[in-house]
């Protein structure tokens, strides 16, 4: 079952604007926090075990509590670059409830205590950029935003940057690169953004779904919101679902839910007929998981860690045997290679790399050996770079080619596709 | 200071040194490319991997700060095989076009394979096709597919000129450095770039396809292009000399020197330098060897009226030089008709705010020294006068080495050629305005800083002591030589080593044979 507790007014189309928003209890969460110390704020997020929705999955109080208290202004940043591919709850978060990503910004700029905070929109999301100005205008002409806010001396200003649609920028230091008007280009760490950020001051860069959270964690306390989801990964998230099943769309389902019901309860299986082959569980930087494993997959950290693969920023990409799985290689390299910023060598040069043995093999061209070099170029830039991108690229690589091997061997002895036989014959 | 062991080699380093940085004080050698000591941390060649006991991970050395107790090594089999896929990741789209690079013998990539890499690469697919031959402007070629986008020349331009020409277009395997439009990379440090690029996609203009960097011999000297004394690295053979380049001297210029001041080794040059000595006036020359010149104005010395004789010095020769050539006028003249000719008056507080000063000459705080020492006070003013006067027959001119820094040259020895009736011309330069003068004249060449030992003193006070490297133009004196043989001594001049060819292209010639 859906635990709708994020989306829980999402059907209703009024929640879009502040009257209505207000209507659902908008806002009063708001009042609550500023009459809370902030450091109570950031206990509870801490204590709810809140984990960034972005795709690391890093705790949000843990990130919070590495501000320095050198007396430095401090910047929120929301993270609203929503590019990996797989993904779109953002878009509807935005689109849907613009009020409710304001609230969580300000109850969580007023516990990290920042004055100024910036959401960074993709650049392609023109509807939700339209949307979320019409809310931040809406909530200054309301006094949620700007001076004395609520009476309770709290100022804060908040303000929209689009970006340019460079995957890259959803990296959160490549994300403060372009906000400041640079070239998207992840930035050495450390210093972490917490420490130097954006304009070199202490910054905090949060996903829309985790700002979105943190509303019901200073509404309902830290122990509601365990209620749902497991231990190391609590609350309930909203899960991209895409690909070959009936019903694709958002769903938001509690941390821990079985694999296997979300593409088979809740997105009504597979089309008649067709067999489940392959599931990217986290976006298409996650390592692929085959039939088998998703059946066994629960969706939280800690299961698909040990799966090797991850959560991700929960798009789960459903791959049945129609589909080659060289030709989704092909596109998901050609991606990656497309997207990298060229700044470190072995991702600059890798993904290229990768992009064209693929491009080889697809094309009928390649050699055995080539698919272990996929292999070995892929293990090569893992680990290797400024930011994950490298990783992004080689990860599903690797996974796909050790765990289709025999699909890409027939394509390099052949020169086409196995599956495509397969559904001619069918 | 902090204790770590770099390879096993235990070393002291102070707080904040990065492991790189410990490696090059170690002695231990390290893959790197877009690392330079001389600016900001880029860490995106990746090369410098390095294992730290207790990390898991490999970390960059150029970005890891020491701490005490670490024990960091490059040469366990991890960190050499992510070298070695590093390096082929820098190779893959590289044209591999040493033999007609320019680089090829300096170039890091070469380098760096024989060193770390050694392996045979497996990119089988066609490169990434990019922009040949860029034009950056008047000194630089750039050549996009040679370039490894280390980006030591964007950060160059951003952090030292702080004219920031240079970017990184486009991204991934596209991403390329280039100029904006109409915004060549013209400032005056911009060679520097050249000297850092670890690769063959920068060029200079000035240099490249002239020599073979192997058949080239280096040496360290001190420019004597302006007052600042940069210190300098010189590329020359027996052809002659064909580039400079700086070298690292934290009192005085950093790592980097400005490109006027690469231009100096053109008048050391044969083509720009006067070869003898000659004797006479316009269209009457006498040649002859350049002692033999000296010991000439010896002999004629003792007809000239004493005080009617004057002596003009440049702040371009050596503190020695000017020692001898005081004593002999002190000696032999006695009067205190001596001048500073100041070159580029208007300019010559001037100073870029980098290294390059107004004051176009090696040692004019040397000069003053002297003149203060030997109480010669005269303002040029007072010799403009007695010249207009009369009072002065005879003119000793220590002249210029680099006649390009005096505008007012041409203008001054044509009016000398009227107002005088003896002109006694010692200069290393060929200056056409000196072939024509009407007056008896005897020109007398020197040899340049290349040729001569000698101690300069730059703008802070800094002395620093050049010394000779080889013979470009035999039977010049130094000043010094000079004034010994003016004042009719017996002197003996010593020569620098003239160069002999190396066995240029000699198994070319050997093939021919067999």
């Amino acid at each position: 079952m859906e635990v709708k507790v994020l989306t829980k007014h999402y059907d209703k189309p009024e929640y879009r604007s502040l009257e209505g928003y207000k209507k659902y209890g908008g806002y009063e969460v708001l009042k609550k926090a500023l009459g809370m110390k902030p450091e109570e704020i950031v206990a509870q997020v801490k204590e709810a075990g809140l984990r960034g929705r972005g795709g690391a999955g890093f705790p949000t109080g843990v990130k919070w509590g590495f501000l320095p208290n050198n007396g430095e202004p401090r910047y929120l940043v929301c993270n609203a670059d929503e590019g990996e591919p797989g993904t779109f709850k953002d878009r509807m978060m935005m689109e849907k409830a613009p009020h409710q990503l304001i609230e969580g910004m300000l109850i969580s700029a007023y516990a990290i205590q920042s004055k100024k905070s910036y959401i960074y929109i993709r650049g392609e999301y023109m509807e939700p950029y339209r949307i979320v100005e019409k809310a931040i205008q809406e909530a200054y002409d309301a006094g949620f935003l700007g001076k004395n806010i609520l009476g309770s001396g709290f100022d804060h200003d908040m303000d929209v940057y689009r970006g340019a649609g460079a995957y890259i920028c959803g990296e959160e230091t490549a994300l403060l690169s372009s906000l400041e008007g640079k070239k998207g280009q992840p930035k050495l760490k450390p210093p972490f953004p917490a420490v130097e950020g954006y304009l070199r001051k202490p910054t905090i860069v949060n996903n829309v779904e985790t700002l979105a959270a943190v509303v019901t964690i200073v509404k309902d306390g830290p122990k509601e919101y365990r209620k749902y989801g497991t231990e190391k990964s609590p609350g309930t998230k909203i899960f991209s679902v895409s690909g070959n099943v009936l019903k694709p769309g958002n769903y938001e389902v509690p941390l821990g839910y079985p694999l296997k019901d979300l593409i088979y309860n809740l997105c009504g299986g597979l089309k008649p007929g067709r067999q489940l082959k392959a599931v990217i569980p986290g976006g298409s930087s996650a390592p692929v998981l085959t039939a088998e494993e998703a059946e066994r997959a629960t969706l939280d950290y800690e299961c698909l860690a040990e799966m090797k693969s991850m959560l991700g920023s929960g798009a789960v990409i459903v791959i049945d045997d129609s589909n080659c799985m060289v030709d989704l290689l092909k596109v998901i390299m050609h991606f990656y290679h497309h997207e990298s910023c060229g700044q470190c060598t072995p991702c600059r040069e890798g993904t290229g790399w990768l992009d064209k043995i693929v491009g080889s093999i697809y094309k009928g061209e390649g050699r055995l050996q080539d698919i272990q070099l996929v292999e070995q170029v892929s293990k090569h830039m893992m680990g290797r770079t400024i930011c994950a991108l490298s990783d992004a690229a080689a990860m599903p690589a690797i996974s796909f080619v050790q765990k289709f091997r025999s699909e890409f061997e027939f394509y390099v002895r052949e020169g086409r596709s196995k599956v495509k036989e397969v559904i001619a014959n069918a | 200071m902090l204790k770590c062991k770099i390879n096993g080699v235990e070393v002291e380093v102070k707080e904040g040194t990065t492991i790189i940085e410990a490696f090059k004080i170690a002695g231990q050698k390290i893959a790197h490319y877009c690392w330079h000591p001389g600016l900001s941390v880029a860490g995106v060649c990746r090369l410098c991997m390095v294992e730290i006991k207790g990390q898991p991970r490999l970390q960059i050395a150029c970005n890891t700060p020491v701490q005490d107790g670490m024990e960091i090594t490059n040469q366990s089999e991890q960190v050499k095989e992510t070298v070695r896929w590093g390096l082929d990741f820098h190779l893959i789209n590289h044209p591999l076009d040493c033999p007609i690079c320019d680089q090829a013998g300096e170039c890091g990539l070469q380098d760096q394979y024989m060193e770390f890499g050694l392996y045979t690469p497996e990119m089988a697919e066609p490169k990434v096709k990019k922009h040949k031959v860029v034009d950056l402007g008047s000194k630089i070629v750039l050549d996009t597919e040679r370039c490894i986008l280390c980006s030591r020349c964007v950060r160059f331009t951003a952090e030292v000129t702080k004219t920031y020409e240079l970017g990184i277009f486009n991204r991934g395997d596209r991403s390329e450095i280039g100029t904006f439009e109409n915004k060549p990379l013209e400032n005056n440090y911009a060679l520097n770039t050249v000297d850092i690029c670890p690769v063959g996609a920068l060029t200079s203009k000035d240099f490249r396809f002239r020599q073979r960097v192997w058949y080239l011999q280096e040496r360290e000297s001190i420019c004597t292009g302006c007052s600042t004394g940069c210190n300098i690295k010189i590329y020359f053979n027996e052809e002659g000399l064909f580039r400079i380049r700086p070298v690292y001297n934290e009192k005085v210029n950093g790592y980097w020197m400005c490109d006027e001041g690469r231009n100096i080794y053109k008048f050391v040059n044969k083509e720009n330098r006067l070869l003898k000595a000659k004797k006479g006036r316009k269209g009457e020359w006498l040649e002859m060897e350049g002692g033999a010149a000296a010991k000439d104005v010896a002999h004629h010395f003792k007809s000239l009226d004493k005080e009617r004789i004057a002596l003009v010095v440049t702040g371009q020769f050596s503190n020695e030089e000017y020692e001898a050539l005081f004593q002999f006028y002190k000696k032999n003249v006695g009067n205190d008709f001596v001048y500073h000719w100041i070159n580029n008056k208007e300019s010559f507080e001037d100073f870029d705010g980098l290294l390059l000063r107004g004051d176009r000459n090696p040692n004019t705080k040397g000069l003053l020294q002297k003149l203060e020492d030997y109480r010669y006070e005269q303002t040029w003013a007072h010799l403009e006068e007695n010249l207009k006067a009369g009072k002065i027959e005879t003119l000793i001119v220590a002249g210029p080495e680099n006649p390009l820094w005096f505008p007012d040259l041409k203008e001054k020895v044509q009016q000398w050629g009227i107002q005088l009736s003896h002109l006694i011309w010692l200069s290393s330069a060929k200056v056409q305005a000196v072939d024509e003068v009407e007056c008896l004249t005897w020109q007398i060449p020197l040899k340049t800083f290349f040729e001569k030992d000698g101690t300069y003193v730059n703008y802070q006070g800094l002395e620093q002591k050049s010394h000779r490297i080889a013979t470009i133009v035999p039977g010049a004196l130094s000043l010094s030589e000079a004034a010994h043989l003016m004042a009719g001594e017996e002197y003996k001049v010593d020569m620098a080593p003239i160069l002999k060819g190396p066995k240029k292209n000699y198994y070319v010639h050997r093939r021919g044979y067999l």
